[in-house]
């Protein structure tokens, strides 16, 4: 498998180089073959590499140890999930991982565009190929993830860090990947616009779906990375400036730029060095990211390690980018130059010039204070570093900014605004700023910085708020229909601007989490066996330390009775992980963590004594966390929305009935994944051979691993695996409960009674913990399939309506505003 | 249009130089030296009172810990125990909760401030990992702010 594999990579990379020279040999002689057979080459590599994957996932699953990167990533006793997941988990695999998606990427881009676009795309399938070819040049010559062992092939693997053995990180690289990998298509579709010279918007049109679903997904990726720095870091936060957090904002920072001033070259065609440099820019960094995060040019936790040669390979290919895309800028600058000027400072295309000069701003800090060690180091011959404290002294204050320009961006006209203009539309949102400082420093609130944050807040939600009101108020008295019709026409009229102000409302949900940080409390103490501690209103009582085996890990859990005003709440239990195939590293540290909508309670298991069973605790309080992670799910609804429009309104004034099938199908696709996710998991649970007897019922297959035997002697195993006298017994007494109709808590609870205590469980109960991050996953899926079903009722309802009526209005200023406006954005 | 240009220029000037000024200033409070215990211990008189990341090896057996609160005192030396020449000795004290990763040999960056004495006080010790994800885990001690 193998040598399949190694030969798979081998061809993907001869066909890339094929499809470069073809496309560009093709497009310079103007022959129609040449080209199509270029794209041919394009889908030809995304087939091979569907194939390489899935003969490196195969080999995962069969535990083919005599491939080098399947022995370092997995084990026998890795579960069925992180198996798959360990594709991406090392260097060469996640470079693998990353060609497979921008094959695909790539071909479904050009399979897309390929006729409306016909003069771009062999310039198009060049980039990409490219691009794609430079990976797979990197994993034949120097990082085959299917090299084997010259030596014999070790009996078993070495598994997967632990680190990466979570939910979260499982599925934080493929996002990340994703938003990386696409912002790919923006690139190629410039490059090609700049060489051929067709730089008319046509080719931005194409891209700025792809780079709203790139960076849909980038974004997705930086949350998921966050949530799971903050629950497998353990070090009570989510985000430590370290230089992969950074390289992976970097070209979000860029990407958001671009999603703003693309629309200023829409409406007034201006900006245009500016959107290609920024495509470029985009693109750069991703790369430039990749290289941070797999050359050790910088120190991290999250780097893969040192590599000089690949550290050589990185920068070859970032030069070329660079001179070769910014030579066609220049060389094209005649071509792009603008065709209106900027009227007035007083407008809304000066508020994206300023959101584009902070963003890009924002990019240029964070990228060289995360350089500036090693630049000090070559330029003066000594390393210094900045920390954490020095991004956010920056950071604060640009993001500050940034927030006030949200709100103030949508209020301003284009071209110029007037004074009645401002006065009118000032008014609310400044109140509501006023009355928030007011209230919160009523109610004893300093720290300045968090109270500009929430006023700031405050101002650009109501802004928000008063466009929704405003544009349904119009829409009401244009179609005489009740307000929520009219909310409802109004977004599903013009998604890429409502959408746009959900993603807004996102983000200031995101800075509110933020701004409560500024109120995190962190201490640390010594708990001696029934000490505790107190930090503002809970108190932390340590009542055991226990070791708990499986067969993978040896778990050191810490139980920790929680009260809140005298009453006890919760018990939690902060644990210290041992890995069997890690026995040379440090113990991976399971925060325990109770969340809450005002705020988190994060315990962590420091360090441990067994004998005299005291422990360390670090007990930090989160105000406001989970509104961050709420932020990216409303973030993903109104980019959700956004992404609709074009597609909609060709369904809506083409075909009627297909559209509905669709929807239907992706609604009927989501609830089935829903539905899905659950019944895999349960699926892991293995049968057990022998003297066990069957489980007769559901309820008691899922007790039996939930209870684990009690005897001393076998090492905590649940009672579907131990085959002792006391197991057995046990597990009379359970179908006895069950059969008695006794529920799984009624269960618990007796237990607990009869065994005085809980140590019969195999893993500690979950309540309250991690209830809030399972959720969330069903929620954005809920959220969609909504989403759905309301554009599927609209498509169903008013077919015809897809076009404004034109009824006098009495609201002539705002009415010829918001038509103004309407009209012209798609 | 080239009275235009000169507004442009200017306003981009002064933009760049009030940047440029801010970052200065606020690189001079915010970076730290970044050196190995020679070096501090050759340079010592300059850096005294600066903050300071000073990077060695922990001399086995070295590490006292008082059980009942967060206070740890070590040594830690210019290279490790098996390249031969120990090199030059600091002895940090620390209070806090170090990583796990935090033993014998290991290769420590301790934050903090050089005494008169020669001592150093810690306020931050983090260990690094011999390796990263490839063939050996993280460091869980992640850089607190």
């Amino acid at each position: 498998m193998a040598n399949l594999g190694t030969f798979l990579l081998l061809a993907s990379f001869v066909i890339c180089a094929y499809a470069t020279v073809a496309s560009v040999v093709g497009a310079r002689r103007g022959s129609r073959r040449l080209i199509e057979s270029g794209i041919g080459g394009l889908y030809l590599v995304a087939a091979l590499m569907a194939v390489a994957t899935a003969v490196i996932i195969n080999a995962f699953l069969t535990d083919d140890f005599s491939i080098r990167y399947v022995a370092q990533e997995s084990e026998t006793l890795q579960p069925f999930f992180y198996k798959i997941t360990a594709y991406w988990g090392g260097l060469n695999g996640s470079i693998m991982f990353w060609v497979f998606l921008l094959s695909v990427f790539g071909s479904v881009a050009v399979f897309i565009n390929r006729e409306r676009h016909r003069e771009l795309i062999p310039y198009v399938v060049a980039t990409i190929s490219t691009v794609e070819a430079f990976f797979l040049y990197l994993m034949v010559v120097h990082k085959n993830p299917f090299s084997t062992y010259l030596t014999p092939a070790p009996v078993d693997g070495t598994g997967l860090n632990p680190l990466l053995q979570n939910y979260w990180m499982a599925i934080h690289p493929p996002s990340l990947y994703t938003g990386f990998v696409g912002m790919t298509i923006p690139f190629a579709f410039g490059l090609a616009a700049l060489i051929t010279g067709h730089l008319d918007d046509s080719w931005l049109r194409a891209v700025r779906r792809w780079t709203m679903v790139a960076w849909l997904f980038l974004s997705f990726g930086l949350m998921l990375g966050m949530i799971w720095a903050y629950e497998v870091l353990a070090w009570g936060g989510y985000w430590g400036w370290d230089p992969v957090e950074n390289a992976a904002v970097l070209p979000w920072f860029t990407a958001t730029a671009f999603l703003h001033s693309v629309m200023v070259q829409e409406r007034r065609s201006m900006l245009r060095v500016w959107n290609v440099t920024l495509v470029i820019l985009t693109f750069f960094l991703t790369i430039f990211g990749t290289f941070l995060t797999r050359s050790g040019v910088v120190a991290s936790v999250h780097a893969f390690g040192d590599d000089p040669q690949l550290a050589r390979l990185f920068t070859a290919f970032m030069v070329v980018i660079l001179t070769f895309s910014f030579g066609m800028v220049i060389y094209r600058l005649p071509l792009l130059k603008a065709r209106a000027e900027l009227d007035s400072w007083v407008s809304r295309e000066a508020a994206f010039l300023a959101n584009n000069w902070i963003l890009l701003f924002c990019a240029f800090f964070v990228a060289f204070a995360t350089m500036f060690p090693t630049m000090s180091e070559a330029v003066t011959g000594t390393r210094m570093t900045v920390g954490p404290p020095f991004f956010n002294k920056w950071m604060l204050p640009i993001g500050l900014v940034l927030l006030f320009l949200t709100g103030l961006g949508p209020m301003l006209a284009w071209r110029k605004s007037t004074v009645d203009n401002l006065l009118n539309t000032f008014a609310w949102p400044v109140g509501a700023l006023v009355v928030t400082v007011g209230g919160l420093a009523a109610l004893g609130l300093t720290q300045w910085a968090s109270l500009t944050c929430f006023a700031l807040c405050a101002f650009v939600f109501t802004t928000i708020l008063q466009e929704f009101w405003r544009g349904a108020k119009v829409r009401r008295k244009n179609t005489g229909t009740d307000l929520v019709t009219a909310l409802i026409g109004l977004v599903a009229r013009n998604k890429r601007r409502y959408g746009g102000y959900i993603v807004h409302v996102g983000i200031v949900l995101i800075f509110l989490g933020f701004a409560g940080n500024a109120y995190k409390r962190d201490v640390t103490k010594v708990l001696n066996p029934g000490e505790q501690m107190t930090v503002g209103a809970y108190t932390a009582r340590n009542d055991q330390v226990k070791v708990i085996e499986d067969g993978q890990k040896q778990s050191i859990v810490a139980y920790i009775s929680v009260f809140k005003g005298g009453k006890q709440i919760d018990t939690m239990y902060p644990s210290k992980a041992l890995f069997k195939k890690h026995q040379n590293e440090p113990p991976r540290t399971d925060a325990a963590i109770r969340r809450g909508v005002a705020e988190d309670l994060y315990l962590v298991l420091a360090s441990f004594e067994l004998g005299s069973q005291a422990i360390t605790l670090n007990v930090v309080i989160n105000p406001l966390v989970n509104w961050v992670w709420f932020g990216f799910g409303m973030l993903a609804f109104g980019t959700g929305i956004a992404l609709l429009p074009e597609s909609t309104f060709s369904f809506a004034t083409a075909k009627i009935a297909s559209p509905e099938t669709v929807t239907t199908t992706i609604a009927l696709l989501i609830v089935a994944m829903l539905l899905g996710a659950p019944r895999s998991a349960s699926a892991q649970h293995m049968e057990m051979p022998g003297s066990i007897t069957e489980p007769k019922s559901d309820l008691e297959r899922k007790m039996r691993d939930e209870i684990a035997c009690t005897c001393g002697g076998c090492a905590h195993e649940p009672l579907s695996k131990c085959i002792c006298g006391q197991a057995s017994q046990m597990r009379d007494d359970l179908r006895t409960d069950i059969d008695a109709g006794l529920s799984h808590d009624q269960i618990i609870s007796s237990w607990i009674a009869k065994y005085n205590g809980e140590h019969f469980l195999a893993m500690p109960l979950d309540r309250g913990f991690n209830r809030l991050a399972w959720i969330f996953p069903y929620l954005l899926g809920g959220a969609g399939v909504v989403g759905l079903g309301f554009v599927a009722m609209r498509w169903s309802k008013h077919p015809g309506e897809s076009q404004p009526s034109e009824v006098p209005s009495t609201d002539a200023g705002m009415n010829q505003r918001l038509d103004d406006e309407l009209r012209n954005l798609d | 249009m080239a009275h235009r240009n000169i507004k442009i220029a200017v306003t981009a000037v002064v933009l760049a130089s009030a940047f440029g000024f801010m970052m200065w200033t606020t690189l001079r409070e915010g970076a730290e030296y970044f050196k190995h215990v020679d070096e501090v211990v050759a340079q010592r008189p300059t850096l005294e009172g600066k903050k300071l990341q000073v990077q060695g090896y922990v001399i086995p057996g070295s590490i006292l810990h008082n059980s009942n609160t967060l206070e740890y005192r070590f040594k830690i030396q210019n290279n490790p125990i098996r390249a031969g020449e120990p090199g030059n000795v600091i002895n940090i004290s620390f209070t806090g909760q170090p990583p796990d990763t935090f033993k014998d040999e290991a290769e420590v960056v301790a934050h903090g401030q050089l005494r008169s004495d020669g001592g150093f006080d810690a306020n931050q010790v983090i260990a690094k990992c011999p390796s990263k994800y490839e063939a050996a885990g993280g460091t869980p001690g992640q850089a607190k702010s």
